[in-house]
Formats: structure tokens, sequence, C-alpha cells
């Protein structure tokens, strides 16, 4: 019995647009679930129909096996941190935090008395006094989550917590909100838009787009195997390289190259002779290890290296193939929007990126060649966008 | 161009005018503070001419009496002495304070009521009903009082022939004793639309997400409202206390247009605003007037200034 | 070779949407954004009951306008005598009407003085607005000095009873042959320092700083820079302005009151009070159902000009709460 279940969730407005479309989810005891994509994907809209803030259109919402979409959201035992922290601004911390507990009639020694383990907990105790204004934004965040877990509730709900908070802090508050979970024990579903949150953070991790679920697995599932074209693009910084390519006799055609497929030889059978996407993520691009061997085995790619970003922890690097870009932004490029672009850096253009040891020689300008593990790379049907698997 | 451009090895090179500190302001701040004047300039001379200075000279005139024999003469604070002396003067003070005192709390209760009650969307037609509400704000004071004289009449109006349909007794609106209250039902009808609107859009700026906040910590409606809602709209109600304030001090239209329906009822001397005005010109004695005027200013203030401190003390609404 | 398509491909530009569909989008869109009732908790009785006090609040509202409207037909002793809220034979609606275009008895005559209305609050609300945009453009992106003082003083006025104002103009006026002159009139009514703090506030709100330093910086002079970059951005606070301007002096008893007297200089409020003393005086002219019919008049004009801009004084009002 999952302690939330979401079973074809469907949204759709008044004014006809579909925000959430058929979505499956269930989330397990104190287990930490991150729904994650861009804006306008639904994930937010997915949240609140959890807590009952949204009216649900078709599907159903169930709390430990049990129908709650006609249960009113004061009754389901939910408590959610909203991203502005919808903070009482006239309260001060003491009483925002123990607002609900006097909506409960908690008689008074209790409640103080819960609201000082709380604040303690979120290294609040010397701001008990202040108004939300007088906070800094991480304060005001830590209240928003003292008001949440000082109701001891059954389901956590969190949307986009962290994002207007500044990086740094960001960072910081990650493990708090890891540990305040881990403390409380509840089942717990959080939104971001940002994919390092959802990869860090999740025990599994939801990615949505436009409404429908795209792949919903562990952080590593979803790095290792991505589902299709949007969840390979989504997850992991930077971007995972994009060509078109085609299979013919064994190998995979990349422009002017070939490389071998490896293990993938028999996956791709049906796609002989056709045309398949290729991924490859920047960081299994490794410089210096293409030996004769190698290349002979077909496991190197060569490039021109256009530009070079040092980081002082790595070194990215910019490269052109001779095959076509089949990434997101690549068809943007080709549907004409950086056209004009494309004229004046023309000696700049690059459609891949490689992510080297700081101390590598590469240089713009350059010639390189990569080595290229094959079970590193990944496959995708260029009609439907599906991992070829 | 680039800080970096600036740095010369002894350190920053400060831009013209700042070594000698902030005092002086840039010759450019400068002249663009003139072109600022000119914008306020037209403002400031109608102002000036239609404000300061009539203020100006009426407080110069209520330091001078005029006599019949013996012309103008400085007289100093005669007047005001005469003022502070004069009971119907302060009697009528106390009228109108009375009067405020309860017309705007009671008005701005309902007001609130119905603006709460529109915020959450629970009238059905609220647009149809907010206009409705507002159309005494339309309606000129004069014409609003005429219309309650008929109204009220005790003889011959509607509402003591439907009380004696319903079997009540006539109640006389307009005698001495029911005057007051008649006024105050007059100016609720008059300013309650205005304020529930102006208390309506102030709810509407209410964020959502804190609303929400409160419905998932199962707080009940009343609680919502009175608790969270209401003191968020504080700047609102301050500011409404404030201009109703001094609008309530200032009564002058409503009782003089009832007296002419039910004569004698109000005296030369039943608001400080008719008081002045009879004194002023009806009476010719317009250094007195001027006084009074000055003293029912220094009145206001006072009031207006106690008012807010006392809203902002409080945090419940009564 | 095309690209594969990642997701469905962009929609076609929705087909230009009639006003009637606009706005029940509109509308939709206002519903979904508002929290749903049933959250609420209420039940049903309560609804109702809630409902009903604002309906029986409309009714209170509406009783002394439908009461006029109703005995604007009527004769003056029909006015007294058949109940209030149903009309009686005869139908003298227009010839009542006529009579507002006569002296009636002495005092001058409506039509006059309604002509005097429009004239002294379009023309008053007018002046009153272009000040008020100036300065308050003025004070809200310009600092210079003393400009903190001015606005407090200004803001003060605010305080100010208007007798303390009206008795000394009307002396002066005495002085400078101004008694009986409509620039008497006009001009105080372009001071308003409530039109100076609304504007104010809104060019704060409504204009980002950056548009007019853009301005400046690529050479703009200050006045092109007002009149074509500000005041477009200024339009729903002007109108705003304008119309709490123009019902300010439309409604403004005492100030007429003090200064005229002159009957054909009266707008309709002082002209109306003049006919309710004379009609209890004496009950000789016929007055009442002229009253009733010339408060009639007077109220439609104001009331269609808010229902007509309605879209711009909404936001105006808001101005005034949430800025403080």
């Amino acid at each position: 019995m999952s302690a939330i279940s979401l079973g074809k969730l469907t949204k759709v407005y008044s004014t006809g647009v579909k925000a959430l479309d058929g979505l499956d989810l269930d989330v397990r005891d104190g287990e930490f679930v991150v729904l994650v994509g861009p804006s306008g994907c639904g994930k937010t809209t997915a949240l609140r129909m959890v807590a009952g803030l949204e009216t649900i259109t078709s599907g159903t919402v169930a709390f430990d096996g049990q129908v709650v979409n006609d249960v009113s959201p004061r009754h389901r035992d939910v408590a959610m941190v909203f991203q502005n922290y919808a903070l009482y601004p006239h309260l001060t911390v003491a009483e925002n935090i123990g607002f609900a507990l006097t909506n409960k009639k908690i008689p008074k020694r209790e409640r103080e008395q819960r609201v000082r383990s709380a604040a303690a907990a979120l290294g609040l105790s010397g701001l008990l006094n202040r108004r939300p204004a007088q906070l800094s934004g991480g304060q005001r965040q830590r209240v928003a989550m003292g008001r949440a877990i000082v109701r001891e509730p059954s389901v956590f709900l969190m949307d986009e917590p962290l994002s207007n908070l500044d990086a740094k802090l960001r960072v910081q508050m990650r493990s708090e909100v890891l540990r305040v979970h881990k403390a409380i024990g509840a089942a717990t579903l959080y939104v971001t838009h940002d994919q390092v949150e959802a990869m860090t953070m999740g025990d599994r991790v939801a990615v949505l787009h436009d409404g429908v679920l795209q792949q919903y697995a562990t952080p590593r599932e979803l790095y290792d195997r991505p589902a299709n074209l949007f969840v390979a693009e989504f997850i992991g910084s930077p971007e995972m390289n994009l060509y078109e390519a085609s299979v013919a006799g064994g190998e995979l055609v990349l422009g002017s190259q070939r490389l071998a497929l490896g293990p993938a030889e028999a996956v791709l059978a049906p796609y002989r002779g056709q045309k398949v996407i290729a991924g490859v993520r920047p960081e299994d691009l490794r410089l210096g290890g293409a030996g004769r061997a190698d290349q002979a085995a077909g496991a190197a790619l060569t490039a021109d290296v256009r530009v070079v970003e040092m980081l002082g922890s790595e070194k990215h690097a910019f490269f052109a193939i001779d095959a076509a870009a089949a990434g997101a932004s690549a068809l943007a490029a080709a549907a004409g929007e950086a056209e004009a672009d494309a004229g004046l850096l023309a000696e700049q253009a690059h459609n891949g990126m490689a992510r080297l040891d700081p101390r590598s020689a590469v240089r713009p300008g350059q010639r390189v060649t990569f080595g290229v593990d094959p079970r590193r790379l990944h496959f995708f049907d260029p009609g439907t966008g599906l991992a070829i698997r | 161009m680039s800080e970096t451009v600036l740095r010369s090895p002894a350190g920053v090179i400060a831009p013209p005018g700042a070594a000698r500190g902030r005092r002086r302001r840039s010759v450019y701040a400068r002249r663009r503070g003139r072109s600022g004047l000119a914008f306020v300039t037209p403002f400031m001379i109608i102002f000036t001419l239609f404000m300061i200075a009539p203020l100006g000279y009426a407080i110069y005139q209520s330091l001078y009496t005029t006599k019949l024999i013996g012309g103008t003469r400085f007289s100093g604070f005669a007047n005001y002495a005469a003022v502070l002396r004069s009971g119907p003067f302060w009697g009528g003070v106390i009228r109108v304070i009375v009067f405020g005192g309860i017309q705007i709390p009671v008005m701005l209760a309902i007001a609130f009521f119905f603006a709460a009650i529109f915020d959450l969307g629970v009238a059905r037609w609220g647009p149809v009903l907010r206009a409705i509400y507002f159309i005494p704000f339309a309606v000129p004071i004069v014409v609003s009082s005429l219309m309650w004289g008929f109204l009220l009449d005790p003889a011959y109006g509607p509402f003591n022939r439907l009380m004696n349909a319903i079997g009540f007794q006539n109640f006389n609106w307009l005698s001495a004793n029911l005057m007051l209250p008649s006024i105050i039902i007059i100016a609720i009808w008059e300013w309650t639309g205005y304020n529930c609107i102006i208390l309506y859009t102030a709810l509407k700026s209410v964020p959502r997400d804190v609303v929400e906040a409160a419905i998932l910590d199962d707080t009940p409606l009343w609680k919502i409202i009175l608790r969270i809602k209401l003191p968020m709209v504080r700047p609102a109600i301050i500011m409404l206390v404030f201009i109703n304030t001094i609008g309530a001090m200032q009564l002058f239209i409503e009782p003089t247009i009832l007296n002419n329906y039910q004569a004698g009822v109000v005296s030369n001397t039943w608001t400080p605003v008719i008081d002045i005005y009879n004194t002023a010109i009806s009476d010719g004695e317009y250094q007195l007037g001027a006084a009074m005027a000055v003293v029912l200013a220094v009145v206001i203030i006072a009031i207006s200034a106690a008012s807010l401190a006392f809203r902002s003390r409080r945090r419940e609404f009564a | 070779m095309s690209a594969p398509p990642l997701s469905a491909p962009p929609p076609a530009r929705p087909r230009a949407q009639t006003r009637r569909e606009r706005r029940r989008r509109e509308r939709l869109e206002r519903q979904d954004a508002a929290i749903p009732v049933e959250l609420y908790g209420l039940r049903r009785g309560t609804l109702t009951a809630l409902t009903a006090c604002c309906v029986l609040f409309a009714v209170f509202i509406l009783a002394p306008v439908v009461w006029v409207i109703i005995n604007s037909t009527k004769t003056q002793a029909n006015i007294f005598e058949s109940f209030g809220f149903w009309f009686a034979a005869p139908f003298e609606f227009f010839h009542t009407f006529a009579n507002l275009f006569r002296d009636v008895d002495g005092d001058g005559t409506y039509s006059q003085w309604f002509l005097n209305t429009v004239l002294y609050s379009v023309s008053g609300g007018i002046g009153a607005t272009v000040l008020a945009a100036l300065g308050g453009y003025g004070f809200a992106r310009f600092e210079f000095r003393g400009s903190k003082v001015f606005f407090a003083v200004i803001i003060a006025g605010l305080l100010v009873p208007i007798t303390l104002i009206a008795v000394p103009l009307y002396l002066a006026y005495a002085k400078v042959h101004l008694i009986n002159s409509i620039w008497g009139m006009i001009l105080p009514s372009m001071v308003s320092p409530v039109g100076l703090y609304l504007m104010r506030t809104y060019v704060e709100l409504s204009i980002p700083r950056e548009l007019t330093d853009a301005a400046r910086i690529d050479g703009a002079s200050e006045p092109r820079i007002f009149f074509r970059i500000a005041l477009p951005l200024m339009v729903p606070g002007v109108m705003t302005v304008l119309l709490l301007s123009v019902a300010g002096t439309w409604n403004n008893y005492i100030l007429p009151l003090i200064i005229f007297s002159d009957n054909n200089l009266y707008p309709v409020t002082v002209g109306m009070g003049l006919w309710s003393q004379h009609a209890s005086n004496s009950g000789d002219a016929n007055l009442y159902p002229l009253i009733v019919m010339g408060g009639l008049v007077t109220i439609i004009p104001m009331i269609a000009l808010f229902a007509l801009l309605q879209r711009y004084w909404r936001g105006g009002l808001l101005l005034g709460s949430v800025a403080n």
C-alpha cells in the first residue's frame, strides 16, 4: 500500500488548457519523490491536486489506498511548503509555526513545546519573536518548513521551496531539507525545475513534460538509461550530445566517421540501413584515450575543437563534427531561429561538448580524437524519440 | 566602459565632485532637478493661490476684529477666546464626534463584511452588486439628502407608510432625537459602497498562497477572514478611517437640507461647519468665522492623529 | 533530412477572438485564479444567507434611486399622497421635465444650472487632472530641493476643512471682483491633493525607472520623455483622477454656495438646495416634482459616466489602498 498513489490524474482548465495528462505515480512510506520538469510541465498542478487545492478533472488521488478526491484539503492531513513561503506577515515566527496547532485546539503548553522543538530542529530558536519581514530568505524558508513539520503530517508536499534562494544557500538547504525529511519520516512529494536538485535529493524522480510523465525511476536509472530524448537531454548537466546518425553494416555512421556499436548491435538490428539519433554524454568522451587500438576498434571520434572554457575543476571543450546535431536547441536552430547568428560565428559554431580533466592540453582550432566507449552510447528512434532498447 | 579602466594603481579614480563628500550634487543632477521643478510648478502655483493663500489670509483675518464703530483693528487671540468659550460651538463639535464615532466603525464593519463576501466569490452576481453599491458615490450629497428627506418624511414618506403597514408606529425620523441617527443612516448609504470597493481591492491583493496555507492548516472561515485577511489590509483601513474622519467632522450638507423638511430641528450651530457658515456668511462676522475654522482644523488634525494611533495599536477589529 | 519530432508541432495561431469570446475567456481565467468556494468549508445555508444579505443591502442602496425614478412621474399631490414605491396617474414625467427649462420660481432655471455644472466639472476636472499628472510625474521621478516638504504640505492640505478655504476665498474674490465669476469656481477646483497623490503613486508603480533613464541616455528632452513615454503608460491613472475630479466638482456644494450670488451661475447642487428651502417656505410653486426630477437628471450622467469607464477607475482605487 503506497502512502500516496496517483491514478491517471488529469487536469483540464475551464479555458481548455490541459495541464496534466494521465499521471500515474506512487510514493512509498517515507520515500522522497521528486517531480521535475520545465515550467508549465504540470508538476505544480499535480502537487496541488494531491493537496486538494486544485480540482481534479479525472483520475484519482489516494492516500494509503483510500481515494481522497472528495476529501477537503483541510482533512487530508497534508502539510505544504509553498514556493513563496506564504508566511502570515503579521504574525511572529512562533505564531506562524504554531498557527495550525491553534486551529486544532491543542492546549497552550503543548503547543508552545512543539513550536519550540520544531524551531530548534531548524535553528530558529533565536528568531521566535521576529516577524517574517525581518527575516532573510533562508530563514523564511525554514519557518515555512517549521510550520509544516510541527503538524506531524502523514504527507509532506514541497513546491519549489529552494528556487527563491541564492545558489549557495540552495546547496546548503538541500541537505537541510533531506535531514528534516529523515527526521519526520513522512512520504514526501517535492517539486522542482532544477534537475540537480532532483538528482541529488530524490529517492525516485518523475520527469514531466507538457503534462505527460516521461519517466519515473531512480536518479541512477534516469541518468544511465533515459527512456526518451526529453529525459536524456533534461537530466545531466551539461546536456547530452545528440546527433543524427544511421546504422549501416553493423556500425554507426556519424557524419563521415564510423563507430563500433558494441553490444548495442543487436538492439539496433531493426534499424539497419535506417536513421537513428545517437547520444553521448560530455563526460563519456575521453581525451587521449584514443590509442591505435581504440581507433582500430572504431571507438574513437575525431572532432575540431572550437571553444575551450576553463572552469578550474574541469575543462569544457566545444567541438564540431560533421554530423547534424539533433538536440532540442539544434532543432530550434534548424527552424531558423538562430540563422542570423550562424553566419557571424561560423568559426565558433560547434555541435558538441566534452568535459575534460582541467590539465588536458586542448586548444581552440585543434583537431582532437576522443575515445568513446560504445557501451556509453545512447540510441533513440527518430520518429518517436523513445530510447531504443 | 568597465570598472577596470577607471582603476589606477593608486586606487579608484573618483568621479568629479564626490571628493567633496556628497554635499554638492553633480551639475547633471541639479539640472534634472530643475526639470522636475518645472513639472511640479503649475500644480504648486494653483495650490498656493487657492489653498495656501486663502489659508494664510484666513488665519491673518482671524486675528482682527471689525466693529461698526472703530473699524478693523488687531485683536490678537480675542476671537479664539470667544470660540473656545462658545458652548454651542463645542456642542456642535461633540455632536460630530459622536456622529463619526458611531457612523465610521459601523460603516467600515458593513463595508468590510461585504468586501469579504465579494472577495470569497461567494455571492452570485458579484460585479453587478458591486456596481450597485457604488452608485451613491456618483450622487451629490445634496441630492442624497433631498431624496432621503422625502423618504423619511414623517407624514408622507414611504418608510413610515411601510412601517404602518407592518404594524409599527410612526417614527418622526427628522425630529430632534432622531435627526442624528437618520443622518448616520444616510451617511452609511452614501459611503459604504466606496469603502467597500477599496477594501475589496485591498483584499484581492492578499496573496493567494497565504490563504491556501491557512486552508491546509484547517483554519475555519471566520478565522481566515478576521485573523488573516483583515490584518493584512490594515493600511487600507487606516487610510479609510483617516479619510472618513475628516469628512465626518465637516458634516454640513445633510443637516442643512434636511432642515428644510422639518424646520427648526437643525440649529445654527448644529455642526461646526454650519456654525462657521452662519457666523461668517449669514452674520457677516467673517473674522470670528475664520477663527472658528482654524479651531476646527486643529480639532480635525488632533482627532485624525488620535484615531490613527488608536487603530495601529489595536489588533482586532471591533 | 528533417529533424525528428520531439513533441507536438507548435499550435497554429488562434483566429482573432471576438470580444465576447475574450471576455468569456477572461472570466474563466479569473475563476480559475480564485480559490474555489468549496475549500472554505461553507455550508449551503450559509452561502444563501450571505447572498441574501448582499441582495438586501443592494435593495437598501437602490431604494432612493428607484423612488426618484418613480416619483419623477408624479404630480406634487401624488408625491405626498400616493405610495412612494409605485406609480400613480396622471403621468407627468414629460411635463415636469419641460419645466426644468423654465425659471419656475424666480430662483433660476435648472437647465442653466445643469450647464453650469457641466462647465465647472469638466473644466475643473480636466484642469485638475493635467496639474496632477504633471505634478505627480514630477514628484515621482525627480529629486529636487524641497520636494519632500512640498509633497507633505500638499497632503496636509487634505486635513484642512473646506470652510477654511472657501470663506477667505470669498473675501479675496470680493477684493478682486471675482465674486460672480466662473473662474472663481473652476480654478480652486483644479487643486486636488488626492489626485496628485494618486498620480504620484501610479507613476511610481507603473513607469519603471529604466524606461525614463534609457530615454534620457538616448538624449530625449524631458518634455518629450513625458509626453511620448510616460503619459501613455499613465492613462489608467489619468482616467481615474479625471473621473474623481469631475465627480468631486460636480458634487461640490459649499464652495459655489459661498462664492456665487447670481442665480444663473449656480451649479445644480446649490440650485436644488435653494429650491428645497423655498419649497418648504412657500408651499406655492409646485416645486416638489421639480426637485425630484432635478435629482434624477443630476444623477444620471454621473452614474452613466462611472458605469462606462468602469475599467479605468477600478485599478485606480486600488492604488490608494495598496501604496501605503
